[in-house]
């Protein structure tokens, strides 16, 4: 062994070659088995991507580095069941590029977030932290009151559906204008918006204001679909708590 | 810089500065605004300053005829004039964005400057700009001297080292705009993604010439480290980083992997940025600096051997430990954790191979803070290596992940760990690159040790007490089987560890000020060649 | 073929003297490679390395026998424990509920007066319930139920819609204009109709409603009462339990200044209180509703 290395550490190119392959193996048999084993991802029926507008406001919360702060991954512990709700599946996240599982928790988890407050409360809390929790060390967020861009939506629907994300063509001509429905609920084009995304998406003038399309807008609508998109986590604690 | 270069030379940077310019323009017209027009404009500006210089320098004199016989030291020299100014913005960053979770109202009501979007920057800034310059600095300089030749060609340093530089800039600037693919320690966009393989790929180029002219048959175990640096971390980079543009003229693209995938894919690149990067790397620096620091020989070769193919072969298993308990399959997680056991060896035996090169030479580590910082960087190697181990045992981990535990440990590998051994290598280089016996100020070398040391430690024992205080809170149950705390409550108990880890930050801030003024301090005026022996010319391959 | 293991053929030897070199601290001699001064010495590997290598490994392929390990394709090795950390955690979460059990179920029915004659009962209890509360209610109603801009305070005595428990545990099970088929229904109508002075007039007069017996029979006032008395009382004082608030208090939703009540006046107003049927038990919320009731009587919590 010693004389092999000994030789070895002669050739550069020798050495390329062993590192390259020491340094493979590991990830290769623990990246690949998640494509091939089925029960990695157990895609359920009624989970459904992100619609137009909360896709923008989850652009808006990586852009602000929201996930530097917040987990959105309810880890299969019984204290986080506890205080969070049901542990969080990876089927949850399938359509989400990147994920944003976290790392931090110096806020809360937000896998379980969706419905928990009132839109009113989260555009306090945004603009204010410390206006509704007095020892919040949340940042202030006062510059989301500003218009939201939508120029970008359609290609981006187009970008996740080549990755598999399941937008169809109508949902990818439609984004912006279907961006601006679901937060205009009383507009024309809701019954467009419906047709592509059914009734489950909320939708409501998350800011309070139906007049301006803004991105508080997208960051509401966002913040109140996370844990909504399928029932599956509940249904997996409800069988296995029998 | 200009006058280490011969004329076809300056000609030909001339050219790839003009590229460089071409292509920032391009970027600027195409993407009209936002991010990428903004660094567009960068690379624009960088083109045209490095062709002015460059061309109009053109017929200055050139350099002696002799200097292929010489080392090629102005590299390194700029490397480590960036890695000393990353440090300062990386660390007052981090000292900025710590003061914010204590002081939440500090911050100033426009997007730029929140911490979300600061926190990147502070890693991004420290890791890539302050460790990578850091490490392509010493590379350069330990793999010259290690096989006694002159660098295989005096353009692709600076290549590597301006673009390198560049990089991070598009980065950190990126983030500021809020441009960010938000995959930690990875969060640049795509074409500062792709541009950063090509710098890359030039890194190894010269890298792999350089090491074919090399003047002993043996390859020196530093360069084993550097190498493994940066091939793995091509490796990494390139897969984690695979993502399709939004569109070809805007700073926004979707990342290929989603969820579970994305994830491990994420951490097993995120965890070996901290093998390969803040590890192999500068394993390869100790391996250099401590020996020649205490006049010491390593103290087992075969020892070496056994800990870089450990570190090498294990290290890409345990990405998985910083997923336990989510929602990557358990039989990943049982192979994360095991192998981060077994990865405990070669760790400690490399820390284990460094301390004892030092016997014989404790009497210098006893005088020379310079010495002092690689003793104290070997150290807290090998104690960060030991609770990494333990953190990434799952139930362990079930207490400290999501916590300021996982922010201590992170800090007394980097804190302690890296910005010590890169101090020890600054200490050594920079006199000898300034022809200097010694540096401007020994007793500022000292302060800066104590400083170090002391704001490490406030740091480091403050975020232990935070995190640990955090997960016993989070799952606290009273008599009656209820949670005793509520998440605000856990909040509000961080005050104190905050505050003081923002005065420890401060006071290793403060050294790493003194550091960089010591450094200009020692460079300045004399322009002194590095006097070491002149090289022997014959290849070994 | 030489044992480069073997002490005399050993690398160290100086290729060209044939002599090795010793080091004096160590005594071992040197690979006899030098890199630009550096040098390695040939101390024999140190037998604690291999062991420790061999003893992580053992842990290592113990925990690959017991636990979910290697996978195998499509599939994985299971383990012996056949372990699964999904049914681990609801294993520890119903153990969780089981101890809670004995104090925790009695919540689930609805007789509430027992429940809140039940002093030890109450003790073990009230911690449970400021936790809950405190994780989930005092984002908007405050730690002490003090509520804030927008979200009412608990620790009164004035209700929206009553301050009986039952009561209170409806609000919480299906909230007020909340996401829920059984919600509770309160709106404040838009009076953007109104002439702009005849607003600024009652805006006027509400603001000033809680500083002491006010003039019905004067403009604002009869204003007032045309419009206003049906919902919120003859007086203003509320209390008639259909989610209009008292306007006579000095703990004002909105905010008792006549901007704000303009504000009201022009908009209407139309709060949500979200329903946590789903997120919590039905005994939790009981439990909650004890304790925000409480909350009114002591006008700022048990704790
Ligand atoms: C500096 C860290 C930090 C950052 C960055 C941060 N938060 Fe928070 N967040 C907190 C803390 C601490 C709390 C708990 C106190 C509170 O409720 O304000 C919190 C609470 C929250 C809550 C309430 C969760 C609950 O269940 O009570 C939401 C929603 C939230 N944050 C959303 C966001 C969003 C969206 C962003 C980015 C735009 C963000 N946060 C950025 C620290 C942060
Ligand atoms: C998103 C903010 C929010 C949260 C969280 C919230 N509430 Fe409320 N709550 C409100 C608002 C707003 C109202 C008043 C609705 C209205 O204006 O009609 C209200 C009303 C109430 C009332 C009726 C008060 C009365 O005078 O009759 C009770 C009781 C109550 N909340 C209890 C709770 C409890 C208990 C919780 C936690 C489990 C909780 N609330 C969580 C916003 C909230
Ligand atoms: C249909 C019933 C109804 C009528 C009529 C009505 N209100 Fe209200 N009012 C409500 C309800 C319900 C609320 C609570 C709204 C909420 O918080 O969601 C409310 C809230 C208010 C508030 C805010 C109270 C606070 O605590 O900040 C004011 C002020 C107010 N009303 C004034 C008036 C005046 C003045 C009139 C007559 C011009 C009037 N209301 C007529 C039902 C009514
Ligand atoms: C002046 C000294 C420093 C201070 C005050 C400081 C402060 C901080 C703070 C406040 C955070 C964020 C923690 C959180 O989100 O809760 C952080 C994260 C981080 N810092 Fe530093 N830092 C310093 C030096 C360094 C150095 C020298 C390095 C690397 C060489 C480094 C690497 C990191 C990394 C990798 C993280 C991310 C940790 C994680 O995601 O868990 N820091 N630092
Ligand atoms: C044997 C060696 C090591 C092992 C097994 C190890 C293990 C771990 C574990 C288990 C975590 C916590 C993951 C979590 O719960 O989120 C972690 C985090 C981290 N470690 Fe280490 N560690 C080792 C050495 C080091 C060293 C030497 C450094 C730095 C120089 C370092 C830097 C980090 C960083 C930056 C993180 C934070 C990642 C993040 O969440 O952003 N580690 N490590
Ligand atoms: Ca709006
Ligand atoms: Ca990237
Ligand atoms: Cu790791």
């Amino acid at each position: 062994m010693l004389k092999l290395h000994y030789n070895l550490e002669k050739v550069s190119m020798g050495l390329v070659a062993a590192i390259i392959v020491a340094a493979s193996i590991g990830g290769i048999v623990e990246i690949a088995p998640l494509f091939t084993i089925d029960e990695t991802v157990e895609l359920p029926d009624d989970l459904r991507p992100h619609t137009p507008l909360e896709l923008a406001g989850r652009e808006i919360y990586i852009r602000e580095g929201c996930y530097a702060c917040h987990s959105q991954m309810v880890r299969s512990l019984a204290d986080e069941i506890d205080r969070y709700g049901p542990y969080s599946l990876a089927s949850e996240s399938a359509y989400d590029h990147p994920m944003l599982w976290g790392s931090k928790r110096t806020g809360p988890d937000l896998a379980r977030l969706g419905g928990k407050y009132s839109d009113a409360w989260h555009v306090a809390h945004l603009i204010d932290p410390r206006s509704v929790v007095p020892v919040s060390i949340m940042p202030s967020y006062p510059w989301l009151t500003r218009p939201l861009d939508t120029d970008l939506l359609s290609d981006s629907l187009a970008t996740l559906a080549r990755l598999g994300v399941p937008y169809d063509d109508g949902m990818i001509a439609s984004a912006a204008a279907d961006a601006l429905a679901q937060s205009r609920p009383d507009s024309a084009a809701m019954d467009g918006f419906q047709e592509r995304y059914g009734e489950r998406p909320a939708a409501r003038a998350f800011d309070g204001d139906p007049s301006r399309l803004t991105e508080m807008d997208a960051l509401v609508a966002y913040l109140q679909s996370l844990g909504t998109l399928t029932d599956a986590p509940f249904r997996t604690q409800a069988e296995d708590s029998r | 810089m200009i006058e280490t270069l011969s004329v076809p030379e300056r000609r030909t940077g001339t050219i790839l500065a003009i590229l460089l310019a071409l292509m920032g323009l391009a970027m600027a017209a195409a993407a009209r605004h936002g991010v990428m027009s903004a660094h567009g404009f960068m690379a624009l500006g960088l083109g045209l300053g490095l062709a002015f210089r460059l061309g109009g320098g053109l017929y200055e004199s050139e350099p002696p005829k002799d200097r292929m016989h010489r080392y090629y030291d102005a590299p390194t020299r700029f490397g480590i004039v960036m890695t000393l100014v990353w440090a300062m913005i990386g660390m007052g960053v981090g000292v900025w964005v710590a003061a914010l979770l204590y002081w939440p109202e500090a911050t100033p009501p426009w997007p730029a400057t929140c911490f979300g979007r600061l926190r990147p920057v502070h890693t991004t800034g420290i890791i890539f700009g302050f460790g990578g310059n850091a490490l392509i600095a010493t590379s350069f300089h330990v793999l010259q001297r290690t096989s006694r030749a002159r660098m295989a060609d005096n353009l692709s340093p600076w290549v590597v080292l301006i673009g390198y530089n560049l990089f991070c800039a598009w980065a950190i600037t990126g983030y500021l705009m809020g441009s960010t693919q938000s995959k930690e320690y990875a969060e640049a966009e795509w074409y500062a993604d792709l541009w950063l393989v090509v710098i890359w790929v030039t890194y190894f180029a010269l890298y792999i010439r350089t090491l074919a002219r090399r003047n002993e048959p043996h390859i020196y175990v530093a360069n084993w480290y550097y190498l493994a640096f940066i091939l793995v971390v091509a490796m990494l980079h390139i897969v984690n980083n695979l993502a399709l543009p939004v569109r070809l003229t805007v700073a926004e693209s979707f990342p290929v992997w989603s969820g579970v995938q994305d994830a491990m894919v994420q951490w097993w690149y995120g965890h070996n940025a901290v093998a390969f990067f803040l590890t192999a790397g500068f394993l390869g620096m100790l391996y250099y600096f401590l020996p020649v620091r205490s006049g010491r020989p390593i103290w087992s070769y075969r020892l070496s051997i056994v800990s870089f193919w450990g570190i090498t072969f294990f290290y890409i298993w345990v990405g998985s430990h910083h997923l336990h308990y989510t929602a990557l399959p358990y039989w990943a997680q049982t192979l994360g954790m095991t192998f981060s056991v077994m990865l405990l060896v070669p760790s400690w035996a490399s820390a284990g191979n460094a301390i004892a090169t030092l016997n014989g030479a404790w009497h210098k580590v006893r005088d020379d803070a310079t010495l002092r910082f690689m003793f104290v960087a070997a150290v807290f190697y090998g104690l960060s290596t030991f609770e990494g181990s333990f953190l990434a045992i799952r139930p362990v981990n079930s207490l400290s992940h999501y916590t300021d535990w996982t922010v201590g440990h992170v800090h007394s590998g980097t804190l302690g760990w890296v910005a010590m051994i890169v101090f020890g290598a600054i200490y050594t280089l920079v006199p000898q690159l300034g022809g200097k016996k010694d540096m401007a100020s020994p007793r500022a070398v000292e302060w800066h040790f104590w400083l170090a040391v002391t704001g490490t430690l406030v740091y480091v024992v403050s975020m232990w007490n935070a995190g640990i205080t955090q997960g016993l809170m989070w799952r606290a149950y009273d008599a009656n089987g209820a949670l005793s705390y509520s998440f605000v409550q856990s909040v509000q108990a961080m005050a104190p560890y905050y505050l003081l880890r923002t005065i420890g930050g401060g006071l290793f801030l403060t050294g790493a000020a003194i550091c960089a003024w010591n450094c200009r301090a020692t460079m300045r005026g004399a322009a002194g060649q590095a006097t070491d022996r002149p090289l022997v010319a014959q290849a070994a391959e | 073929m030489r044992n480069p293991t073997d002490p005399r053929n050993l690398p160290g030897a100086d290729p060209h003297t044939g002599n090795r070199k010793i080091d004096p601290v160590t005594g071992y001699d040197t690979t006899g490679h030098d890199w630009g001064g550096i040098t390695e010495l040939n101390t024999a590997f140190p037998k604690i390395v291999i062991w420790a290598l061999v003893l992580t490994f053992l842990y290592s392929v113990v925990s690959w026998i017991l636990l979910p390990a290697w996978p195998t394709g499509r599939d994985y090795t299971r383990g012996l424990l056949g372990l699964d950390q999904g049914e681990e955690a609801i294993k520890g979460f119903n153990d969780l509920s089981d101890r809670r059990q004995d104090w925790l179920s009695r919540f689930s029915g609805d007789d509430f007066d027992a429940l809140r004659a039940d002093a030890a009962l109450m003790a073990a209890a009230m911690p449970a319930a400021a936790r809950l509360f405190s994780d989930n209610c005092a984002a908007c109603h405050g730690t002490l139920g003090q509520g804030g801009p927008g979200f009412p305070v608990l620790s009164d005595d004035t209700w929206l819609w009553s301050g009986d428990p039952e009561e209170i545990a409806m609000t919480i099970r299906h909230g007020i204009n909340a996401d829920d088929p059984d919600t509770r229904y309160a709106e404040m109508p838009p009076f953007d109709w109104m002439e702009r002075p005849d607003r600024i007039a009652l805006a006027e007069f509400v603001a000033d409603l809680p500083n002491g017996p006010a003039d019905f029979e004067s403009s604002a006032g009869t204003l007032f009462s045309e419009n206003c008395g049906s919902c919120h009382g003859e007086t203003g004082a509320g209390g008639l339990e259909i989610g209009a608030p008292s306007l006579t208090d000095r703990a004002m939703i909105y905010g008792q200044y006549p901007e704000a009540v303009m504000l009201t006046l022009r908009h209407g107003r139309h709060g949500v209180m979200p329903a946590w049927t789903g997120r919590l038990s039905e005994a939790e919320i009981n439990l909650l509703a004890l304790y925000v009731a409480q909350l009114g009587q002591h006008g700022g919590g048990p704790r």
